[in-house]
């Protein structure tokens, strides 16, 4: 085996889609060994506010419902449980705090184990990792 | 996310301890090898019985 590979993950959507797909992504990759950086930032904070539900974008918001009972068929668990799995396996999740500052959002609004930093604090995280996503 | 499963299972186990995974998703004929060789652990076998797929792994770490 190599050594251990790093990925950063920058989320800055907040609809259903992005967020479970993110949360996927890192948890996949923290299963195979791989160290896991994911900075919330813009309307991705919105995902880490304690209790976060993501609804599906636009018009298919309605569909939200029956999209999660399909996912739990298939064997995906939800949001808020796939965001456990990753600090379980020792994601590092990180809200970004100018948008924190911007949409009036309180530290003791975030869930649990985030840590708040800064973009040039990820990104000086983010310049020691080989794989880098953006999902937005 | 049964990938995240095997992951836990393995952390239990000992090492020179071996698992058998059953799954019926075409994609872990790429995902469990994959898997395997981030993880440096061994698969001993990998069979194709109609639409489940059955994986040996050896635990080495």
């Amino acid at each position: 085996m190599d050594e251990t590979k790093k990925v950063a993950i920058v989320v800055s959507e907040c609809s259903f889609d992005k967020g479970v797909m993110a949360m996927m992504i890192a948890n996949t990759a923290a299963s195979m060994g791989m160290e896991v950086h994911m900075f919330f930032t813009f309307f991705g904070l919105n995902l880490l506010k304690k209790g976060a539900r993501p609804k599906l974008p636009g018009t298919y918001r309605l569909f939200t419902r029956t999209f999660e009972k399909k996912m739990s068929k298939v064997g995906i668990p939800q949001f808020g449980e796939q965001l456990n799995m990753a600090k379980e396996q020792g994601v590092n999740i990180y809200a970004c705090s100018t948008s924190m500052e911007l949409m009036n959002v309180k530290e003791g609004d975030i869930t649990e184990g985030a840590k708040i930093i800064g973009a040039a604090g990820f990104l000086n995280i983010a310049a020691n990792t080989d794989m880098q996503y953006f999902i937005g | 996310m049964p990938i995240v499963q095997l992951a836990k299972k393995i952390k239990t186990m000992e090492v020179g301890q071996e698992l058998e995974l059953v799954s019926d998703d075409v994609g872990s004929k790429e995902d469990i090898p994959a898997w395997c060789q981030r993880t440096g652990n061994q698969l001993i076998g990998m069979k194709e019985l109609g639409k489940n797929y059955t994986y040996h792994i050896k635990k080495l770490k």
